[in-house]
């Protein structure tokens, strides 16, 4: 490279620099990365696909998810019933987009709440420190100390089986390990230096905590909601396999699902129950994807 | 070292206190009592109110909340877990009587687990990028994202009813009871369990051992002109599988948690099935030592992982 074109080069960085183009290009670093990673995108794309068609489901089937039909009892798939139905006579593809509406709102509300809770916790008592932070901690070290789905079946008897129940119940165990991450990313945040600045001018404890701290550690925090998400729809459809989970008339991919403890449906009536496993797995797997591919963008030594 | 181990479990104590007080605050909190379990429904209209309330009083049920959570453990403390309200058997030793079959299970799928998982995460790391590695990989996807459940009833499928290999639910047939006679119960459950927590293992102790092959001893043992084989196996693994044997320990909770699904799925006699039929009909004194017993073994597995690390790994400071 001759002079004259290093010369010229350093002053278009120059100009970008000054007109704060630069900084665009970074942020669009980590939209890159995700984009260059083909299993997050599917993952995504199904995700969406996925959301969509449940919200829409009255526009792709012509059954109401709890019209009954005793005389199409265990039909298996046909025209009429793509899927088949269910030993009521319910049609199977209509409950598996319907109840992917409940299903979905679990896990992502779910993890909503519980990243709100533990997130915020974990930010202020991270920076703080101190009482409330040793407080947290022990109460969130001995939550954890619990098998989940012992914790979560405890809780079920006691709140009583209902979808908000249900809803709060995975919050109200899924927060301290969101409150541990967001609390071990704050320990490490606090350290550098313009923490230090800014607690030099003055500025108040929650406004550095929440404003300077907390969106440098915004990349974790997605990656958790997301893998979260994931888990807590898994455990939605073990619970009401158990028949502890949303009361079972409500259509859920879980308590869809449950009808397979009869082993005469297991054998003869696969429908039933194969096609709404799959599309569970399916969904967790794309979450999951999706999860692992922010990771790695938020990631600063991947290379994208 | 002994001294760490004693300390570890001296801060045990006030743990197992605040939770035995908070598992005893929650089945406080379910609803119905002793007494409505001992009367049946149908018979509870012609029952004279004044006679159950002095049943309650006899019962101690009356008593203020800390009175009885202070018997309760009081009692624990001398190995007296209370009745189960259904048939009346001393919870501990229901438990007792169930808890073989839940270990069998588990120790065969932590067993299982352990085997497949580390062999095929060290198989993947060493074959890196190859279509070996990524069948693994994608096999270790699709594990993680399938309900335990659905994967037992996808078993149940196709070894029971269209091959027929084995028994479908249970764990052994009458007069039957030697450990190899009724080895074919266990197979499925066992293996259902073992596979659905080998995808955790096998990704965890990949990235180990290609942490472990990149360290500078490994170019180190390399350059001596040891065999690649001693090179991979003897340096790399050893020191790869000390975050296995964390893995090991953090298993247990989901042991424990899988148990509980899987013994429902194969009508499994173990303590997760006893526990979710506990739950179901709010047979407290049960589902509290369930509770109690699955929180202690996290635990003191946890702190069993940590003595294990240091003496794995002597980087490692015990403090």
């Amino acid at each position: 490279m001759s002079s004259q074109a290093l010369q010229k080069k350093m002053d278009d960085l120059l100009y970008k620099e000054d007109h704060g183009l630069l900084k665009e290009n970074t942020t669009s670093r980590t939209l890159r990365k995700i984009l260059a990673n083909k299993l997050a995108i599917a993952g995504f794309v199904v995700f969406v696909l996925m959301i969509i068609m449940c919200a829409i489901a009255p526009l792709l089937t012509k059954y109401g998810p709890n019209a009954i039909d005793l005389r199409n009892r265990l039909s298996s798939p046909s025209k009429a019933h793509i899927m088949g139905t269910d030993q009521i006579g319910r049609d199977i593809w209509t409950r598996i987009l319907y109840g992917g509406r409940i299903s979905i709102f679990i896990g992502l509300g779910s993890a909503l709440g519980a990243a709100l809770i533990g997130v915020s916790l974990g930010t202020y008592a991270g920076y703080r420190r101190g009482m409330l932070d040793s407080i947290v901690m022990k109460v969130s070290e001995i939550m954890m100390s619990f098998p989940q789905i012992i914790l979560v079946s405890i809780l079920v008897t006691i709140l009583g089986q209902s979808l908000w129940n249900l809803l709060l119940i995975f919050i109200l165990t899924g927060w301290p390990s969101m409150y541990r991450m967001a609390r071990s990313q704050m320990l490490s945040i606090r350290e550098q230096e313009y923490i230090q600045a800014l607690q030099a001018f003055g500025i108040k404890g929650h406004i550095i905590a929440f404003k300077h701290m907390l969106p440098n550690a915004i990349g974790p925090i997605f990656v958790n909601i997301t893998l979260s998400t994931a888990m807590f729809i898994l455990q939605e459809a073990s619970l009401s396999f158990l028949g502890l989970g949303v009361p079972l008339e409500t259509a859920t991919w879980g308590n869809i699902l449950n009808v397979a403890q009869d082993l005469n449906i297991l054998r003869e009536a696969w429908w039933v129950w194969l096609p709404v496993g799959l599309v569970i797995t399916l969904f967790v797997m794309a979450v999951n994807f999706i999860g692992d591919g922010l990771r790695d963008a938020a990631d600063p030594t991947q290379v994208g | 070292m002994l001294n760490f181990i004693i300390r570890k479990i001296l801060m045990l104590i006030p743990m197992l206190i605040a939770i035995s007080f908070l598992i005893f605050l929650g089945v406080d909190l379910m609803p119905g009592d002793a007494v409505d379990f001992m009367i049946p429904p149908d018979a509870l209209s012609s029952v004279d109110p004044v006679k159950l309330e002095a049943l309650r009083e006899e019962l101690g049920l009356n008593d203020p909340f800390f009175v009885r959570y202070v018997k309760w453990l009081g009692n624990i403390v001398q190995g007296d877990f209370g009745y189960s309200l259904q048939s009346g058997v001393p919870v501990a030793e229901l438990v007792a009587s169930k808890l073989p079959a839940t270990l069998e299970l588990s120790i065969a799928a932590l067993i299982i687990s352990t085997l497949f998982g580390s062999l095929l995460g060290v198989v993947s790391a060493l074959k890196k990028g190859t279509l070996v590695d990524n069948a693994l990989t994608v096999f270790g996807m699709i594990g993680v994202a399938i309900p335990q459940f659905l994967f037992g009833l996808i078993m149940i499928m196709v070894f029971v009813f269209k091959f027929q290999w084995f028994p479908v639910g249970g764990r052994m047939t009458p007069g039957s009871e030697f450990f190899f006679m009724r080895l074919d119960y266990l197979v499925l459950p066992a293996l259902t369990l073992g596979l659905s927590l080998t995808a955790g293992v096998m990704r965890y102790s990949r990235s180990s051992m290609l942490d472990s092959l990149n360290k500078d001893y490994i170019k180190t043992a390399r350059s001596k002109g040891l065999p690649e084989w001693r090179v991979n196996l003897v340096h790399g693994l050893r020191v790869a599988m000390t975050p296995v044997a964390v893995l090991i320990g953090f298993r247990l909770p989901m042991l424990i948690g899988g148990a509980v699904v899987i013994e429902q799925v194969f009508q499994w006699p173990g303590v997760g099935q006893m526990f979710v039929m506990a739950v179901r009909s709010q047979n407290t004194p049960v589902v509290m030592m369930v509770a109690f017993f699955s929180v202690l073994i996290v635990l003191v597995s946890s702190i069993l992982v940590d003595v294990v690390t240091a003496l794995l790994d002597p980087r490692v400071k015990l403090s």
